[in-house]
């Protein structure tokens, strides 16, 4: 049984369908990536697996149970989390403010109100944890804000692992990173993953990143996936380059 | 956060206070502490949760209420009566989150109002409950328990109402340090965010909305206890803009800020209302200025820049 | 009482009072869309107009030179208080406009009260419009009919004015992306200034024409101010038509909802605005949930 399970995943605005019938398993452990030209429906798949949206048909399982249609929140206690594409952060914090309070919504009394200081320790060792794995211990007590471009998508990344998830999901985590802040995190990332013990769905741009990180890869083209195999086999496929190259609409 | 030793001395010195002022003055000094409680409550939403409340009167009101019908139909001695109208406005202010906390932004900001206005609206009407247009009169300050009439005296109620906001600050300072503190900070700075790590932020913003109502509705039931009276002035929206001018101006997010704020609004209006009846006016020229020049309010004037005022 | 005659005056009198609300609430929904700006002190704006119209009336003997006169005071007070104050907000957070604009209600309540007094102000109609007309045997009031058609014809000028005119043109622009027009070569002050004093405006002739039925007196503006915002939040926070369905909507709820349920008629406009807040968070036709 695979850990994440979609059957049939679609969802329709209106006339557009911006996920059309998608199928995909996804083993634990692995890392998947999800590739498409712009508009192809990644993040919009991304907002259903999480919660943020509604699916107009479809299932999505994790772990064997039901997570369709459960609020966004309730997925992520479950045990998924995720980083967006337009950086979120609370700016105003300290790097490792930020850490802390993504590893505190996975301790028990994260909504003690009073006291909390064992509450705070706990989440800091996991929050500091995270935070040197993405190699950014340095700037951990720098407000968010004024961090550089990319060392805030790895702090993303970082508040997304100090959550333990047992699955990440990381939307562009290299968008608007310069050639060498790509290939800084990309190292960074690898390493992260080569640890095991992590299944990531991960949705990118940048070829380079896909063929050294994944170890499948889901193409979707206009809602609906046309290819899902190992790198070199995507990379071969004429459908995946008519997508890509050919064929204008 | 304001030094802990600021804060014992600024203690001591409103405990102090009774033996050098005189006793006309301890009015205003009692009516000050009554709205710096009520500007502190706000705090926690407008402050600590961005969650802008125009509609602040109706913890007020409904504490002073509550307060002033149990003082009235019953013998609940005047501190539990005070602490019982503060629960009361707490538990209502559930429902009132609940429904507010449907929509964020300006319109959770434009459902507060209209709760108070409706409020407004009921207690306008109901005669029985709240004598209508004329309010309340003749609340005794009960005595008890065990004949207890230190409370009834003027300086007596002074350390009473004295009592109630520094156990009140101690609570709120606790509070916003705490797990659940962190939380509406998180809310405060990216609600969505929040929400994506696995929190469920309506619950906390409920949270904070009842905690705030039930302090808010402790100051309006003193001053209900205070003042031997009510009327529907106190839920009026005036006094919610009031409020909120309060907490912005003596500096958002601070706790201590909103008290000063209070403090500093009653001593301006007392100041100029002497010299002129358009106090408003001036009020509103001021409030202006502080917006535009001084978004970081009294406090942070004076303690340097917090990091990102509110405004 | 033939009933199809209360019908069609009890339907007539709920679109003069929409009309009302509309001019409120369309001022109001503008200014949001273009600057995102919570205009608190638009009920301020709509009493001024009340007492500038009074005044006006009082010196022109027209009340028609009153409907002309008051918006293009209120207007430009609106567009000289965006120059001199807001113009230092933009760019900050948007509670900042939600402050200064409460603060200026403070002022326009007090300037309004030295200037006019407490006492409420009666405005007179002009002899055209007073008295009555009978529909199929039921009176009712000239005054309310024209307003019902002033509602109409307002409406149906600023939505071609939107569509069709070179300002309209920018203000919709504008609403949509700033920046573009800014580098397309427009002063995108200008339009701000032009959009908020025009929004400004039109709280003031609802002004006017509010005066006659409820008296110029210094509790119109909070009031006015969470009718318009009722208003906007049913309608949908920047949405011209929004408004316009929200200003009728209410118009009917309150004027028969006063028939059937006197008691309740305060509350029964907050309860149609929870009703739908809870249905549709952004409103009927909002953009933003």
């Amino acid at each position: 049984m695979a850990l994440l399970e979609i059957d049939l995943l679609s969802r329709r605005f209106g006339g557009l369908v911006a996920v059309d019938e998608v199928s995909m398993r996804v083993a634990e452990g692995e890392v998947r990536a999800v590739i498409g030209p712009n508009g192809a429906g990644k993040s919009t798949l991304f907002h259903l697996i999480t919660g943020v949206l509604r699916p107009t048909a479809g299932e999505v399982r994790f772990d064997g149970e039901r997570m369709t249609g459960l609020s966004a929140h309730r997925i992520c206690q479950r045990g998924v989390s995720r980083t967006f594409q337009l950086t979120a952060l609370f700016p105003e914090m300290t790097a490792r403010e930020n850490a802390r309070l993504a590893a505190q919504a996975r301790g028990a009394r994260r909504w003690q109100p009073y006291g909390g200081d064992a509450i705070f320790a706990a989440a800091d060792r996991r929050g500091d944890a995270a935070l040197e794995r993405l190699g950014l211990t340095d700037v951990a007590h720098r407000p968010a804000g004024l961090l550089s471009h990319g060392d805030q998508r790895l702090l993303e990344v970082a508040m997304g692992l100090a959550q333990q998830p047992r699955l990440l999901l990381l939307d562009e985590p290299t968008q608007g990173l310069s050639v060498e802040e790509t290939a800084q995190a990309v190292d960074t990332l690898a390493s992260l993953l080569a640890d095991g013990g992590l299944t990531v769905l991960l949705v990118e741009h940048d070829m380079e990143v896909v063929f050294r990180l994944a170890h499948r890869i889901t193409v979707l083209h206009r809602g609906a996936v046309i290819a899902d195999d190992v790198p070199a086999a995507v990379r071969a496929d004429p459908a995946v380059q008519d997508a890509y190259l050919g064929g204008i609409e | 956060m304001t030094s802990r030793r600021v804060l014992v001395v600024a203690a001591l010195v409103l405990a102090l206070l009774p033996l050098g002022l005189p006793l006309f003055a301890m009015t205003l000094a009692i009516e000050a502490l009554i709205l710096g409680l009520f500007a502190m409550s706000l705090d926690l939403m407008v402050g600590y949760t961005r969650l802008f409340s125009f509609g602040h009167a109706a913890a007020y009101g409904l504490g002073a209420y509550t307060a002033g019908n149990l003082l009235l139909h019953t013998d609940i001695p005047v501190v539990f009566a005070v602490l019982l109208a503060s629960a009361f406005s707490g538990i209502v202010a559930i429902g009132i989150g609940w429904v507010c906390t449907l929509a964020t932004g300006i319109s959770f900001s434009m459902l507060t109002l209209a709760i108070a206005q409706l409020l407004y609206a009921v207690a306008f009407k109901w005669t029985p409950v709240t004598g209508a247009s004329d309010g309340l009169a003749g609340i005794p300050r009960t005595p008890g328990p065990f004949g207890l009439t230190w409370f009834q005296s003027k300086i007596g109620f002074y350390y009473l109402v004295l009592a109630c906001l520094i156990a009140a600050f101690v609570f709120c300072r606790s509070l916003v340090a705490s797990p659940f503190g962190a939380v509406l900070r998180g809310i405060r700075e990216n609600e969505a965010k929040t929400q994506s790590l696995g929190y469920n932020t309506r619950r906390y913003k409920i949270a904070v909305v009842a905690i705030a109502y039930a302090l808010g509705g402790l100051a309006g039931a003193l001053y209900a206890a205070f003042a031997g009276f009510t009327n529907t002035e106190l839920l009026f929206w005036l006094l919610s803009g009031q409020v909120l001018i309060m907490v912005i101006i003596g500096g958002a997010g601070t706790l201590v800020g909103p008290i000063i704020g209070a403090i500093f609004f009653l001593l301006v209006q007392q100041y100029l209302s002497s010299y002129t009846e358009s106090w408003a006016l001036f009020f509103g020229l001021i409030f202006i200025f502080f917006v535009v020049c001084v978004p970081q309010g009294l406090l942070g004037l004076v303690g340097g820049r917090r990091a990102g005022g509110t405004v | 009482m033939d009933f199809f005659g209360f019908l069609i005056t009890q339907c007539l009198n709920a679109l003069s009072e929409a009309a009302l609300l509309f001019f409120l609430g369309v001022g109001l929904t503008l200014i949001f869309g273009i600057m995102r700006i919570i205009n608190f002190a638009h009920g301020a704006f709509f009493m001024l107009g009340a007492y500038v119209g009074y005044s006006a009336v009082q010196v022109t003997g027209s009340f028609w030179g009153a409907l002309l006169v008051a918006p293009l005071v209120v207007g430009g007070v609106g567009a000289a208080f965006e120059l001199g104050i807001l113009r230092r907000l933009y760019g900050r957070d948007g509670s900042a406009f939600l402050m200064v604009t409460f603060g200026l209600t403070l002022v326009m309540g007090e300037v309004i009260r030295l200037a006019w007094g407490v006492a409420a102000l009666n405005v007179p109609l002009p002899q055209s419009l007073s008295g009555i007309v009978f529909i199929l045997d039921e009176p009712f009031p000239i005054y309310r009919l024209f307003l019902a058609g002033a509602g109409v014809v307002v409406a149906l000028v600023i939505w071609q004015f939107l569509e069709r005119t070179r300002l309209g043109l920018l203000i919709r622009a504008t609403s949509q992306n700033a920046e573009m027009v800014h580098a397309l070569g427009t002063d995108v002050r200008l339009v701000r200034s032009a959009v908020f004093g025009i929004g400004c405006g039109l709280a003031g002739i609802g002004g006017v024409f509010a005066a006659p039925l409820v008296t110029a007196s210094l509790g119109m503006a909070p009031n006015a101010v969470i009718d318009t915002f009722v208003i906007v939040i049913i309608g949908g926070m920047g949405s011209f038509l929004g408004s316009a369905i929200a200003a009728v909507l209410v118009g009917f709820v309150q004027v028969f909802g006063t028939y059937y349920f006197p008691d309740l008629a305060l509350a029964l406009m907050y309860l149609l605005m929870l009703l739908v807040l809870v249905v549709r968070p952004g409103g009927l036709l909002g953009k933003e949930a």
